[in-house]
């Protein structure tokens, strides 16, 4: 019963406090149909842009062009996820500016949890449902073989994926304990190096290669874990020949260290905390 | 009167210098984008259709790339989120008493602005340039109609920009609009794919929106796939939307500051 309840009332909770933000969101029905008109051109923005290239060539290193969109698509739906359910993860360097933290930190319910779901980003929404149309429609062209175990790891492969872009927005937020500034500048410029991960990484120099997938893993949101699902192999990374595969399985691993990395900076970040004035 | 338009440029400068953190970084994600352009279009234009169907091989397509940092990177701080910030909290209300056009007050703070823009990005090209290696310097004749297309860019884009921040009159939020914004202009300036490799009909689009001069027109001069009397009749399209975006934001203006309801006291 005791361990029940640690587990379930903070979820119970989480979902009541997410229920009123979207209820807040709702009441101005022209910022919800913006947010969404938004999340829908940038998709097709990015649609429009892969069809376009691969309008002339088959395939970008061979990667064909279904298989691309699953790369380009899974960002959306992990930074869709990231939006719709833990946008209050971005508003961290506000409240830290504004010392509006003290709040949560009075109130019995663990602080990473409230900043976390403190708003909503009804953009998230429209991001999940267009990314996962894309990711659906791509898995309809591919003609890959479905086995139960291909779907399971699928599966765990895409919440790993969608984990790991969540735990990097915390670490990377967390940022905001010892920038003083109420924007997120750093957060959001790192969100845009994310970018570079829409695309197979194998373009990009080894340096830059290198650095998505170990400094700051953006590749496993994306590239890794297409890769594992697509069974792709012969990865050459400085003339050294890499199992591509074997990294998308460890994505669940790196996802286990991001989010691990997120708590962690968060609290080390919290000691420092000291209010703003009055 | 001037002397009150020359204060504003000041003031914008300096408000964007005080707040430089946000804008380096804001510059930091426009690399990362301009860097996985580069490596995409390098892979890319390996294939020779590529080439065939742009007309321009790699070391021009380095210089297309750029300069769609460039005018990416002009006007594209400050003026919108901060005018929407104060139409959001009431604040416009103390801009509308000011003895001062409203519009000809904040282009004053782009210019302002523009210029310390213009300056960091040719600044970040030239380190990019030493990176990647050189490119082709365009002719005299070009140089200079590239330069004046540059120059219009910065009316071009403050009506732009300046419109979407007059939507917040209408709405709460302004990310969405912003980010709309930027998607739109993204796909139809050229700054993502040239427009050439479009399909037939959706080039027809790009052509009569003004999205295209951002990107496209003055990059066409630069590499000299359109001159002499093609590229001033290009530029004459390119000044004629920054006149008529201009003239439509101030009709915007007009109903929008019918609408305004300013909450609280």
């Amino acid at each position: 019963m005791v361990v029940a309840s640690r587990i379930g009332r903070p979820i119970v909770l989480y979902a009541r406090c997410l229920a009123v933000q979207i209820k807040a969101v709702l009441e101005y029905q022209a910022d919800f149909w913006i947010l969404m008109m938004a999340s829908v051109l940038m998709n097709l923005v990015g649609f429009v842009f892969l069809w376009t290239i691969f309008s002339k060539i088959p395939d970008v290193d061979g990667w064909t062009f279904w298989q691309v969109v699953v790369i380009y698509a899974l960002v959306f739906v992990a930074e869709g996820v990231g939006s719709l359910f833990f946008e209050g993860t971005w508003n961290l360097a506000f409240l830290v500016n504004r010392g509006e933290l003290d709040f949560m930190l009075l109130r019995p319910v663990s602080p990473i949890s409230q900043v976390m779901n403190c708003a909503v980003g009804i953009n998230g929404l429209g991001n999940l449902l267009l990314g996962g149309t894309l990711i659906g429609l791509s898995l309809s062209h591919l003609h890959i073989h479905w086995t139960l175990g291909r779907v399971a790891l699928a599966l765990l492969l895409l919440v790993s994926a969608i984990a790991t872009k969540i735990g990097l927005n915390l670490a990377t937020n967390a940022s905001a304990f010892w920038i003083q500034s109420p924007f997120s500048g750093f957060a959001f410029s790192m969100h845009q190096l994310g970018d570079l991960a829409r695309y197979p990484i194998t373009i990009y120099a080894s340096a830059v290669q290198a650095l998505i997938t170990v400094a700051v893993p953006f590749a496993f949101i994306s590239f890794f874990p297409a890769a594992a699902v697509f069974s792709k192999n012969g990865w050459r990374l400085g003339g050294v020949e890499l199992p591509l595969r074997w990294f998308g399985l460890a994505t669940p691993l790196v996802a286990v260290y991001c989010c691990w990395m997120g708590v962690f900076l968060f609290r080390r970040g919290l000691r420092r905390y000291e209010s703003a004035g009055n | 009167m001037r002397r009150a338009y020359v204060m504003h440029a000041k003031l914008g400068l300096q408000q964007m210098l005080a707040y430089r953190a946000g804008f380096f970084l804001g510059l930091l994600g426009n690399l990362f984008f301009l860097l996985s352009m580069f490596y995409l279009w390098r892979v890319l234009l390996k294939n020779p259709r590529f080439t065939h169907a742009l007309g321009w091989d790699w070391s021009q397509m380095k210089a297309y790339l750029l300069i769609g940092f460039i005018t990416g990177i002009l006007v594209s701080t400050f003026t919108d989120y901060t005018m929407a910030n104060r139409i959001r909290t009431g604040d416009v209300a103390l801009d509308l008493a000011r003895p001062i056009d409203y519009q000809k007050a904040r282009f004053s703070e782009t210019l302002g602005v523009a210029l310390f823009e213009f300056c960091t990005a040719v600044s970040v090209c030239a380190i990019v340039v030493a990176v990647f290696g050189g490119m082709q310097p365009p002719t005299l004749q070009a140089g200079l109609l590239f330069t004046v297309s540059l120059l219009l860019v910065v009316p071009l884009k403050f009506g732009i920009v300046y419109m979407s921040g007059l939507v917040c009159f209408w709405t709460t939020n302004y990310l969405g609009v912003s980010w709309s914004r930027q998607a739109i202009v993204n796909i139809m300036s050229g700054a993502l794919v040239p427009i050439v490799l479009f399909p037939v009909w959706l080039q027809g689009v790009a052509n009569v929106l003004p999205f295209q001069a951002i990107v496209w027109t003055p990059a066409r001069i630069y590499l000299g796939t359109i001159h002499g009397t093609e590229a001033v009749m290009w530029l004459a399209i390119e000044a004629a939307w920054g006149v008529g975006l201009w003239i439509l934001a101030r009709l915007m203006w007009k109903v929008a500051v019918r609408k305004l309801v300013i909450q609280g006291g």
